[in-house]
């Protein structure tokens, strides 16, 4: 009997796991609206209301960095995370897949649907108009701003436009860059990756990785303006909605 | 310099060769090792700061000044400390434990609770006792424990699943484990036992879990519960009127860091933290004794003497559950028994320990919510900072001004010294949260830029958002003396030592020394994990050695040879 046992056993071990591509088996808008009851109730502490970020992580990105796929955001759940403040939930598997179901339509496509323009022209214009020398996309173009991969997931429709617009509005740390001249006259240049009290680690001019002692520094400064032109005035606002349309609907591959 | 005491043999692990040849030899042996090294007198642990060669409670001496009295390190000769030994830990859940030492054994916690001992010289392992878990303990931030409490031959440990349980010190076999409270509830110890006479006190976590706090005492040989004080005082108990809607039933004002003893008054100090719903005050008007205070304690019998409250209604998750410092000052012309706090709501205290009278109070960071204090130290709360719907904007953020990591007071350089989050911002949010025991319940939230708990490998923010800075001041004025900022934040408490040093770490995984009258640097070593314990120090024959935990492992410096 053992064997028979062993494989009856084997998917309950797999879902506890979530250790499988398994899908949400419980996604239904009823079950999105079960699962924001229970999430109002046991993450909101953390997580803040609409998982709008507290102490715990934002969840309204799309963007999860433990356990991109519904089984891994399960897993995350009924197992907690191991080296974070995020604990176990002993919740029976319906309620645990309804609070996926309910986290991942957080995120997801906040951009798209809402969009106005044609996402196939905006190809082109994004094409036509030099964005990839700095923006990649599915690996290609330039790394110089941010990849663009899935940012119709990660960013609101508003917050597209205002980023064409006005770039320097918000400026990720991302885009931070260090401006600075050693005690020795050699002059610093770089994307600000990493910092602590004593050093910089940067992404130089000439695409090397290096760190700079902050004591050897005789002055620096963190420049947190983005080198990105506003489109204003250099689209015409068909052109202007395609490219929205088109940046919304990039989703990116999921793990 | 410093003596080497008796009981501070060199522990090297050798046996005399007789011992390994006969069991004569090793009775023999077996029965002196009873009598001398490894046994915690009672007189032992009221004369710590007498033998600086062990580390013997939590905060290292009754009166927490986490101050040592050895000075073999200098600024003079610091450039030469090296690494000893590296112990790492099984657990990956936060460390925040803080190390005993005895007689060259050191003991230890690591997450959730587990006791190790250790040996001091070489960081071997000489057993482990692992506390079975049941499966839905309720720890509200992460499966911590702080540490441990010894006396004679007896380790306690309080573990996540609301138990008290005595060990062996040297075998770690279990001679008693007592439950505490119920678990499922929402209550969970995290915090290290304070051991006075024959008294074991511990107090309760679970403040977001709408506990009922308490402090109790258990018999140190049976495990036998002797008293409990309710941090909200029950119907008919003054203060009780503090708490109006029923809401003392869920009040929380837990307690989950070690407190203080004053041997002279018999007096043990505890701050208590916050009242629950945390973020939501409207559904417990009134003060909320004895929440985000600190309260004094007769020993014997765990009757009130005095109490004072930092934050009445505290509307911000500022817990006073921060180290009771107890320190003998001249004030104004005459000795006085002080008590210095740095609290979490960003004021630096003194408070006259024998009779709770309020002596200084200043802030110490940036603070938006307050006007400042009255002539009693009660707070004068600015209208229209409380956490709303739509969010308040408020300094300092949940974290506060500082935690409860531990501050240290030099009785060589009269300073006390604190690690402070400076220009440390919040926005506070209320939600209307249901009473469901065991769950989550707190009334709120709080977003920041800064990662409130969580250290980022990454340093996403800027200087304006906040950054931690270990802060000297005088208890005399509440003036700055010297502050070290940093760049990222600090969860690591601190150590001064008799020759002016200070030692702490950050989140960002340094480890380091200043010049504790100046601040200046002195050393420092990447060791890459953060600090979320207290360093301590510690000799072992002729060496004086200091320890600290960084990630998931202890590491321990001495000088080069």
């Amino acid at each position: 009997m053992f064997p028979v046992l062993a494989l009856l056993a084997a998917p309950v071990l797999m879902a506890q796991h979530g250790n499988t591509t398994q899908s949400n088996p419980h996604d239904s808008e009823q079950d999105r609206a079960a699962g924001a009851k229970l999430f109002a109730t046991q993450c909101t502490g953390c997580h803040g209301k609409n998982g709008s970020g507290g102490s715990a992580a934002e969840l309204t990105t799309g963007v999860f960095r433990y356990g991109y796929s519904d089984a891994g955001l399960f897993n995350s759940i009924a197992s907690g995370i191991p080296g974070t403040a995020m604990p176990a939930f002993k919740l029976d598997a319906r309620h645990t897949w309804q609070l996926v179901a309910y986290v991942r339509s957080l995120g997801e496509g906040r951009a798209a649907g809402k969009a106005k323009g044609n996402p196939a022209r905006g190809a082109k214009v994004y094409a036509s108009s030099g964005c990839q020398s700095c923006h990649s996309i599915g690996g290609q173009g330039g790394f110089a701003g941010p990849d663009l991969n899935a940012i119709g997931s990660t960013r609101s429709l508003g917050h597209l436009q205002r980023s064409l617009l006005a770039p320097n509005e918000e400026v990720s740390w991302d885009y931070w860059s260090l401006l600075g001249r050693t005690a020795a006259g050699e002059r610093i240049a770089g994307l600000r990756l990493n910092e602590d009290t004593y050093s910089f680690q940067i992404l130089d001019s000439q695409g090397k990785l290096r760190s700079v002692a902050k004591p050897d520094l005789a002055e620096h400064q963190i420049d947190r303006t983005s080198p990105m032109p506003s489109v204003e005035g250099k689209l015409k606002p068909d052109q202007f909605e395609d490219l929205v349309a088109y940046l919304a609907s990039l989703r990116g591959a999921q793990q | 310099m410093t003596r080497l005491l008796p009981g501070n043999r060199p522990q090297n692990g050798d046996c005399p060769p007789a011992a390994r040849r006969t069991p004569f030899a090793l009775v023999a042996l077996l029965l002196l090792a009873s009598q001398a090294p490894g046994q915690v007198s009672r007189e032992r642990l009221l004369g710590a700061a007498s033998e600086p060669q062990n580390w013997l409670t939590y905060h290292g001496t009754y009166a927490s000044q986490h101050h040592t009295g050895l000075d073999q390190i200098t600024a003079a000769n610091v450039s030469q400390l090296d690494l000893k030994w590296v112990w790492q830990a099984q657990s990956l859940d936060k460390f925040q434990s803080t190390p005993l030492v005895v007689d060259g054994v050191m003991y230890v916690s690591e997450p959730p609770s587990t006791v190790v001992a250790i040996d001091a010289a070489t960081g071997r392992t000489f057993w482990m006792y692992e506390h079975k878990m049941p499966t839905g303990i309720t720890p509200c931030c992460g499966k911590v424990n702080r540490g441990l409490a010894i006396s004679g031959k007896t380790l306690y440990m309080a573990t996540l699943d609301a138990r008290l349980l005595a060990l062996d010190a040297a075998t770690g076999r279990k001679k008693w484990d007592v439950a505490v409270a119920e678990y499922q509830n929402g209550y969970s110890l995290t915090l290290a036992p304070l051991v006075v006479k024959d008294k074991v006190i511990i107090g309760t976590a679970g403040g977001e879990l709408g506990i009922q706090g308490f402090l109790a005492a258990f018999d140190a040989n049976t495990g036998k519960s002797l008293w409990r004080f309710h941090t909200i005082p029950q119907p008919g108990e003054p203060g009780h009127e503090t708490w109006k809607n029923d809401a003392w039933k869920t009040g929380g004002a837990s307690i989950w860091l070690t407190g203080s003893y004053d041997p002279d008054l018999n007096l043990t100090y505890w701050g208590v933290g916050n009242p629950g719903p945390d973020w939501d005050a409207s559904v417990r008007p009134g003060d909320n004794l004895y929440s985000s205070s600190v309260v004094a304690l007769d020993a014997e019998t765990g009757k009130r003497k005095w109490h004072f409250q930092f934050t009445p209604n505290d509307a911000w998750d500022w817990d006073s559950v921060q180290t009771p410092v107890l320190a003998n000052m001249e004030w104004k012309g005459r000795p006085r028994k002080l008590m210095l706090w740095g609290n979490r709501n960003a004021f630096f205290y003194v408070l006259d320990r024998a009779t709770g009278e309020f002596l200084l109070g200043k802030p110490f960071v940036k603070q938006t919510w307050a006007k400042g204090l009255d002539d009693r130290g009660r707070p004068v709360k600015i209208p229209g900072m409380e956490p709303s719907p739509k969010g308040t904007v408020v300094y300092p953020g949940v974290q506060g001004g500082t935690n409860w990591y531990a501050p240290s007071f030099s009785p060589r350089t009269n300073l006390f010294y604190l690690t402070a989050w400076e220009d440390y911002v919040g926005t506070y949010y209320t939600w209307q949260t249901d009473y469901v025991p065991g769950k989550w319940y707190a009334g709120g939230g709080v977003k920041a830029v800064v990662p409130p708990t969580k250290r980022d490998q990454i340093q996403r923010w800027g200087r304006d958002a906040g950054y931690a800075a270990i802060l000297a001041i005088d208890p005399r004025t509440g003036a700055r003396v010297w502050q070290h900022p940093m760049t990222g934040m600090s969860e690591s408490g601190l150590l001064t030592t008799s020759s002016d040093l200070l030692f702490s770490g950050n989140r960002e995984g340094h480890f380091f020394a200043l010049d504790a009258r100046s601040g200046k640097l002195l050393w420092r070593r990447y060791l890459g994990g953060q600090v979320m314990n207290s360093p301590i120090s510690y000799m072992l024959g002729p060496r004086q050695y200091v320890t600290v935990a960084s990630g998931h492992s202890l590491f321990t410096f001495t000088l080069r040879d």
